[in-house]
């Protein structure tokens, strides 16, 4: 018993010394990876970490930032708000990390970057697409994927001018991406006129939504709108096709991942879903010898993978132009000028928002692959 | 010998069979990754674990026959109590000024899970009464804090009362029907009344911003502000004091605040568990038969030591929100009832001082795990595991009230 | 709202109910014999959801194809390893507390829970997971006209005759066998039994193998219904199928089964008449009141207060 004793007291103690160990040293940048690296939406972490290490692998092969090298911290948040906080200022004030790329959920997200935004942090986020980001006047606060509202009008342009529809059914998984892309959509329907005929949320981690699909049909929805991600839109689709429910399913860039295909029960449920997303950066010439690189690693870079990488890239840049790691110098780079990265040129705006929103309508195809639409 | 080897084979063979489908293989779309090393790793580590751990047992064993030594860590702490108590106290007043944002942030953690930990231990360890559910109490005093504020422009000093009240309300209305059932049904209405609140919390958009959350300001004291620029019509405190700013000063006063309230609260226990009440929950928590037959009301007895216990919980919330500048609903799941119900059992149901070490080790454990980010989980896990087959009395183990004779006398 | 609609709902209903209920199984079972809430009872379903997966595509490489063998094979092959897994929790993390306090096996019980999850994480990586359709179309009932049918899928025609056959099964087993009377002896009186020559500690192990199954057998459905399931599955369907198991009378098999169908029934209906959002606090609140009123639970019996 004594021994368990002591044996805590030195993991402590130990524990203690590791944390207090990581500080920066002379010749390296640290930037640290925060997201979702366990829990539910751990698959998403795993796309940003991806990302970034590759990216970091190829600055510094090319001599790193005037010589220094970079080292990636990673920073687990579970996609919950308390853990998120936690980390954050566990990189700031332990890892002294100078940048960070994240969070992945809209609900760590928020918080976090307040507490990057108040010790001065350039803080990136390659997957927070909830308006409130970066809606709160701070000034080191950016990101490179697009905002909900711009999805949402692009959606509902899509589903009444496009797909016609009269009665639009729209779900939500109860999260805060989820229901934002969900209210989006929502009000844009609202400035074009329609209401929609159902507006109700399923619990993320079920699997069951035969209730709700036959709802979807008493209500005669023809068209279901769904905000949320793959984990949850694949058995819905699956569910309502087998239900015997043809209405077109839309979403947002949640499903964008092949496990999508998987959660669906094969590429004939997937069929004919819509859903917006920023210009493939797969397909940008750009990224093309990227994408190779990272196939021949066995690893499809899917999703937010080269967001992540295009984010250390911007951050990479800034730091070599203004010879500095200062929040507020590399914010105030990054909004006068455009940075060339693997998913094209970026330029923000004062908010911290990309300047041009590339968000257009994909069409899953029979083979579980997405096309995009002819705009 | 033999026995012993073929005993670890067999552990070796059931683990090959567990984890060769498992982890042999691994899904990748629809067909599957070898990893054929992996499976036979973990069963040689099987093996010998279980080759370990039967020369252990056989130790433990041969030495029950000598008389063991009482633990003389046990034995020192009695006699030096008060000496470490106070030891303790000047640490804890220390700790805040040169530990840095990140672990201060962590020990204002640490300090609202004693507080919690105190609460449940009221309920489960004094009164007995198995509550899966106590998250429901704290997300009320949060949400008191943050919809009072929103609302009603709540300060953070008439939050924490009225928190503390509505959380204690809520748990006098939903023990009232509940108590007349027994131990296990108790657990599990309060463990679905624990998943309401949750979800009325994340559902009920129009009032609370349902999983977007609500944001929270920080506490002020005497009407000076932490930040670095003052709102309108308030004075900041570093120029007030004239002291350059820092952003850990309002960190530092959350400790000191909230180390007062625990030690407040540590006092109410000690004094409670001497009066009757206490002793009623205590006699209570162990014949219920008997205590009904020398005339104690259980209901009201237990509704005292529910709505206490909730009333902490709703202290606990106030401070969380405050701490945390944000609440969202993903705070108060099913999983924080049970961290929370591990650190009452893991201290010893009853010992406060066990519940105090238990909650301080249980918050700073995974932040320290951080660095295995991969591994945390299991390796938490493990730890409860491990620890309930070595302590299951929980690392200060029970110690009951007992009259002495120079406490009648 | 007419009778299509609510018939589907029904359907829906019994359909989730079954499921509900074969998880149920292993919760009640556990709680009768040595009166814990096995809180790892949601992750042996979740492992035997992967363990279906990882069989049915072990099966498909080695070529074997027609779905009603790979349904037979799957099923049993992902029984037997989840009946393992079950036996093993119990070993290692409940047979040392038999003796301890009565919450040391609870936390022992969550602390497993994490470890599972944990471990599949690891073992078998973040990402949702799924398999292909096995089991294609269904059959269309009353219909007359689009919207005007009650549609029911071959697969879930395949989950409501499997609960049935499973539960009988299992009933005739507990009710007609020795060792189901071995089991009844242990839970009416561990000391008893034992001095009457019950190998308890076997009885106890025997439990939990049947309750694993019955969740593998559920693990199994599920996958070939919804086709998708990650390493946090078992914690959401674990709380509800605890839920049932309480709701029908803790304790009591057939209380389990009708337990699991009410919460499912009562969720669909809730959900298609009223509101999906708050289904769950509708079927909370449903407990809430049950206990309230009938404190044992539908079917369960009264306890008696022993001295």
């Amino acid at each position: 018993m004594n021994s368990m004793r002591t044996g805590a007291l030195a993991l402590l103690v130990w524990g203690w010394m590791w944390g207090g160990a990581g500080l920066a040293d002379a010749g390296t940048v640290r930037i640290g990876v925060a997201g979702p690296f366990s829990g539910g939406q751990a698959a998403f972490g795993e796309q940003f970490w991806r990302g970034a290490e590759q990216a970091v692998k190829d600055v510094n092969a090319q001599g790193g930032i005037h010589g220094d090298t970079i080292e990636l911290v990673k920073g687990d948040d579970s996609c919950e708000p308390k853990q998120a906080v936690a980390v954050a200022n566990r990189l700031v004030d332990l890892e002294k990390v100078v940048a960070v790329v994240g969070h992945f959920c809209s609900a760590s997200t928020i918080p976090a970057f307040e507490v990057y935004a108040e010790a001065g942090l350039l803080a990136i986020t390659p997957g927070s697409t909830n308006p409130k980001v970066t809606e709160r006047g701070f000034p080191t606060i950016f990101r490179t994927c697009g905002r909900d509202d711009q999805q949402g009008v692009v959606g509902a342009e899509f589903v009444v001018k496009q797909l016609k529809a009269q009665r639009v059914a729209v779900i939500h998984d109860k999260d805060t991406y989820g229901q934002g892309l969900a209210d989006a959509m929502k009000a844009h329907l609202a400035t074009l006129g329609l209401k929609e005929v159902l507006y109700e949320g399923l619990t993320r981690g079920e699997k069951d939504f035969n209730a709700l699909v036959t709802k979807l049909r008493s209500v005669k929805a023809d068209a279901v709108y769904f905000g949320g991600l793959h984990s949850e839109a694949g058995p819905l689709v699956r569910q309502m096709r087998e239900q015997g429910v043809t209405a077109p399913l839309i979403s947002g860039d949640g499903i964008m991942s092949e496990t999508f295909v998987t959660s669906a029960g094969g590429p004939k449920f997937v069929d004919g879903v819509f859903m917006t997303f920023g210009a493939d950066p797969r397909k940008l010439p750009t990224g093309l010898s990227l994408v190779e690189r990272f196939r021949k690693s066995g690893y499809e870079p899917e999703g937010y993978t080269l967001y992540a990488y295009a984010t250390v890239q911007a951050m990479v840049a800034a730091m070599r132009a203004t010879k500095s790691t200062e929040g507020a110098k590399l914010a105030a780079w990054l909004k006068a000028n455009t940075v060339e990265t693997v998913m094209g040129n970026k330029s923000w705006n004062a908010k911290g928002d990309l300047k041009i929103s590339d968000y257009v309508m994909y069409r899953w195809t029979s083979d579980g692959k997405y096309e995009e639409l002819p705009r | 010998m033999p026995r012993k080897l073929w005993d670890a084979v067999l552990a070796g063979v059931v683990a090959l069979l567990l984890f060769v489908p498992l982890t042999g293989v691994s899904l990748s779309g629809y067909t599957l990754e070898g990893h054929w090393q992996r499976p036979l790793w973990l069963a040689v580590g099987v093996v010998l674990g279980r080759l370990l751990l039967g020369w252990f047992l056989e130790r433990r064993q041969r030495m029950v026959g000598t008389t063991r030594r009482p633990g003389w860590i046990t034995a020192w702490i009695d006699d030096h109590r008060p000496y470490i108590v106070i030891a303790a106290v000047i640490g804890a007043l220390l700790v805040p000024w040169w530990i840095g944002k990140y672990w201060l942030n962590v020990a204002i953690l640490a300090l609202i899970y004693v507080l919690l930990g105190l609460g449940l231990n009221v309920v489960v360890g004094l009164a007995g009464l198995l509550d899966l559910g106590f998250v429901a109490f704290y997300a009320v005093g949060a949400y008191t804090y943050a919809l009072g504020h929103h609302y009603f422009a709540l300060s953070f000093w008439a939050a924490v009362p009225l928190g503390a009240m509505l959380a204690a309300g809520f748990g006098v209305v939903l023990a009232f029907p509940v108590l007349r059932m027994h131990g296990d049904y108790l657990a599990i209405v309060t463990l679905g009344f624990g998943e309401i609140i949750r979800l009325i919390l994340n559902n009920w958009l129009e009032v609370t911003g349902g999983p977007n959350g609500l944001r929270v300001p920080f506490p002020s004291l005497f009407g000076m502000d932490f930040g670095r620029r003052a709102s309108p019509g308030h004075v900041t405190l570093h120029e007030f004091l004239n002291i350059p700013y820092s952003n850990e000063y309002r960190d530092i006063f959350l400790y000191l605040l909230l180390f007062l309230v625990v030690c407040g609260m540590v006092f109410l226990v000690r004094r409670l568990r001497r009066m009757p009440l206490g002793r009623n929950w205590e006699a209570l928590r162990e014949d219920e038969i008997a205590c009904r037959s020398l005339g104690i009301q259980p209901v009201t007895v237990k509704l005292s030591a529910f709505g206490l216990g909730a009333m902490t919980a709703g202290v606990g919330g106030v401070f969380f929100a405050a701490s945390q500048g944000f609440v969202n609903p993903t705070s108060f799941t099913f999983l924080e009832s049970a961290h929370i119900l591990a650190i009452v059992v893991l201290g010893g149901m009853g010992s406060t001082g066990g519940v105090i070490v238990a909650a301080v080790v249980l918050t700073v454990l995974p932040e320290v795990l951080r660095d295995f980010a991969e591994y945390r989980g299991l390796l938490f896990g493990c730890a409860m595991v491990l620890m309930m087959m070595w302590r299951p009395r929980g690392l200060m183990g029970i110690r009951r009230a007992r009259f002495h004779r120079s406490e009648v006398g | 709202m007419n009778a299509h609609i609510l018939l589907q709902q029904l359907v829906n209903g019994v359909v989730l109910g079954s499921v509900y209920g074969l998880i149920a199984v292993g919760y009640t079972m556990v709680y009768g014999i040595i009166g814990m809430i096995n809180f790892a009872h949601g992750e042996v379903y979740m492992i035997a959801a992967y363990l279906t997966a990882i069989f049915l595509a072990a099966l498909t490489l080695l070529g074997i194809q027609s779905p009603p063998v790979v349904i037979l094979m799957v099923l049993i092959l992902t029984m037997a390893v989840t009946a393992l897994y079950g036996w093993s929790i119990e070993r290692i993390a409940y047979k040392p507390l038999r003796h301890s306090t009565r919450l040391a096996p609870l936390i022992s019980a969550i602390g497993m829970s994490l470890i599972l999850q944990n471990f599949v994480r690891i073992a078998q990586g973040a990402r949702n997971q799924g398999i292909p359709t096995l089991l294609d179309g269904g059959v269309r009932l009353m219909e007359n006209g689009p919207e005007q049918f009650v549609q029911i899928t071959h697969a879930q025609i395949l989950i409501v005759v499997t609960a049935i056959v499973s539960m009988g099964a299992l009933w005739y087993l507990i009710q007609g066998t020795a060792m189901g009377r071995a089991c009844r002896a242990v839970q009416q009186d561990r000391t008893m039994a034992a001095l009457l020559g019950v190998d308890t500690d076997r009885i106890i192990s025997v439990v939990f193998v049947l309750g694993a199954s019955m969740a593998a057998v559920a693990g199994t459905l599920v996958t070939f219904n919804y086709g998708s399931f990650d390493f946090f599955i078992g914690f959401v369907t674990g709380i509800k199928a605890f839920t049932a198991a309480v709701l029908g009378g803790i304790g009591s098999l057939p209380g389990a089964m009708l337990g699991g169908l009410v919460l499912g029934l009562s969720e669909s209906i809730f959900s298609g008449f009223v509101n999906t959002d708050y289904k769950d606090v509708f079927a909370f609140s449903l407990l809430v009141l049950v206990l309230i009123f009938r404190p044992s639970g539908l079917l369960g019996h009264p306890e008696v207060e022993k001295v």
